[in-house]
């Protein structure tokens, strides 16, 4: 398996029960994530996949046990998630719309108390098409340019581990690709480790190391993104083909 | 002209009251979404706390910054005590909670002082008789310019506060999007309590320009400003500070015309009605105000 090859894991969830008042979504699920790795969760809608990346980033009651780098992060509020390293782009984009471009970037290094100039470079140049529109508010932005903006605005935090949720949802086909690739160039150049939900499963698939199969709550499957792609049974019930 | 702008002048300290009030409101409004209905008795609050301080140990001025330190403190405890933990359950029971506490400050502050009549206030500015401009045969008293000036000087420091400072723009992210401003690994519970305070201590600096023009701090002295503050803040878009401060500039200026030119049918006592009838046809026409945003809601 490359990419997992070092020992640590920056995300390890064990026993994770959540979900909403008095419907319980995850019934105790296992998972974790490598230093440098990309895994992706698949599952179908209603599967739980939100829930999981609510459940790690602290958004919703939970039961069981989070560790992010070896530090149980259970007990801890959503800003002191992202402070110790977690960056969530949620299902939605979760942008601030009323705020420029820049201002997003300015908001996504909050966590950070040196001067985010530099960095606000950077992302702009990885993203050309916000760097056009970096005075412009969010709002006016189309899907794709504002699910760049999400994905930078969480980077600008530079966590060790990015939770990306249905980053294709709404997105043309040629976007859905470039904005792939671009995570994958992200995980490859500034080893930040991502915990990716999909439905476009093969697109996924391509990029990931590793994937788990949810289903009602529960991991049913789970191991090498190459290795998956060959089982005819997961590729038959998963991707469809 | 001589009329037109001795109202333009009477109009613009009023305005600037209704402006100070409106901004609490705003501030307050953005942050959690809420109408505080108690804003004007916390600057009610704030100006006997200013009275009593001056009348007791130290120079008003210094009454008035200390009585804005308080206000923070009662905006942020207020926040943070009773309106999120009730807001968690219902977001109609804060109004009534905000009510409540309106009804509560105001009976609050005749016992607390333990005093029944107006209590005598301090001027801010000078007061004499000979203190005005003359400017086009109209007088301009130099009060009331204070006061239009101190409005300024609030508007210009919210401004840069909003637009130049981390906790600014934290502020303005938690306005925008309010569950997702965590996830950037903002700190929402205190940047609301912030809000609070700040609105309070805003609203205090109004409390104090009403008691020194009045000469007097009273229990019932902000109710009738309450309401044309909030006539304004509802004018400007209610989530527009610059809103709030044209507005409340506006209708101050609109009620002393009105009131200046129809002697007879408006008067000083109807002038307060004005405003309730500017708002009413404004949103008739334009029911996110004058600079509010439009919402959008995607689905």
């Amino acid at each position: 398996m490359d990419g997992s090859a070092d020992t640590a894991d920056v995300l390890a969830v064990e026993g994770l029960y959540a979900g909403y008042g008095p419907v319980e979504v995850l019934h105790g699920i296992d998972l974790t994530v490598g230093v440098r790795e990309i895994v992706v969760v698949l599952g179908a809608n209603g599967a739980g996949k939100t829930t999981t990346m609510r459940a790690v980033s602290g958004m919703i009651p939970r039961k069981g046990v989070v560790r992010f780098a070896g530090r149980d992060i259970s007990n801890v509020s959503p800003d002191a998630i992202v402070r110790a390293g977690v960056a969530h782009v949620p299902q939605g984009r979760g942008t601030f719309m009323d705020l420029s471009v820049e201002d997003n970037l300015r908001v996504g290094a909050y966590v950070r108390n040196d001067d985010p100039s530099d960095d606000i470079s950077r992302w702009l140049d990885v993203f050309p098409r916000l760097k056009d529109r970096r005075a412009q508010k969010a709002g006016s932005l189309s899907g794709g340019e504002q699910q760049m903006l999400a994905i930078a605005r969480a980077l600008m935090s530079r966590p060790r581990l990015l939770l990306c949720d249905e980053p294709s949802l709404g997105l043309a086909p040629v976007l859905v690709q470039e904005m792939f690739r671009t995570l994958a160039e992200l995980n490859r150049d500034t080893n930040t480790a991502v915990l990716l939900v999909e439905q476009n499963a093969n697109l996924a698939m391509a990029i990931a190391h590793r994937a788990y199969l949810l289903e009602t709550g529960a991991i049913v499957a789970s191991g090498d993104a190459k290795e998956m792609l060959d089982d005819d049974a997961i590729r038959k019930a998963y991707l469809g083909y | 002209m001589k009329d037109f702008l001795q109202y333009l002048f009477d109009g613009l300290s009023s305005g600037a009251i209704y402006a100070l009030i409106a901004v609490s409101l705003v501030i307050v409004y953005r942050g959690t979404g809420h109408l505080n209905f108690a804003q004007g008795e916390m600057a009610m609050i704030s100006a006997f706390m200013a009275w009593w301080l001056s009348s007791n140990w130290m120079p008003i001025w210094a009454a008035v910054v200390v009585s804005m330190i308080f206000a923070f403190a009662l905006g942020a405890i207020t926040e943070g005590l009773i309106i999120r933990p009730i807001g968690q359950r219902s977001q109609f029971a804060v109004a009534v909670a905000a009510i409540g506490l309106l009804l509560g400050l105001n009976a609050l502050a005749p016992f607390a002082w333990k005093v029944t009549v107006p209590q005598a206030f301090e001027s801010l500015f000078p007061k004499k008789d000979s203190d005005f401009a003359r400017i086009g045969g109209a007088t301009w008293r130099y009060e009331y310019i204070g006061v239009l000036i101190t409005l300024l000087v609030v508007a210009t420091l919210l401004f840069l506060l909003f637009q130049k400072t981390k906790l600014g723009l934290a502020m303005r992210a938690v306005a925008s999007n309010p569950d997702s401003a965590p996830l950037a690994g903002i700190n929402k519970g205190r940047v609301l309590m912030v809000s609070w305070g700040l609105a309070a201590t805003v609203g205090a600096v109004g409390g104090a320009m009403v008691a020194s023009l009045r000469g007097n701090v009273d229990p019932s002295m902000m109710l009738a400003i309450f309401f044309s503050a909030t006539a304004a803040a509802m004018l400007g878009g209610f989530d527009s500070l610059i809103g709030a401060v044209v507005a409340g500039l506006a209708l101050g200026v609109i009620e002393n015309m009105v009131a200046g030119y129809q002697p007879d049918i408006i008067g000083q006592e109807l002038k307060g009605s004005v405003s309730l009838i500017v708002i009413l046809v404004v949103l008739l026409f334009r029911p996110s105000g004058l600079f509010g945003t439009r919402r959008v809601e995607r689905v």
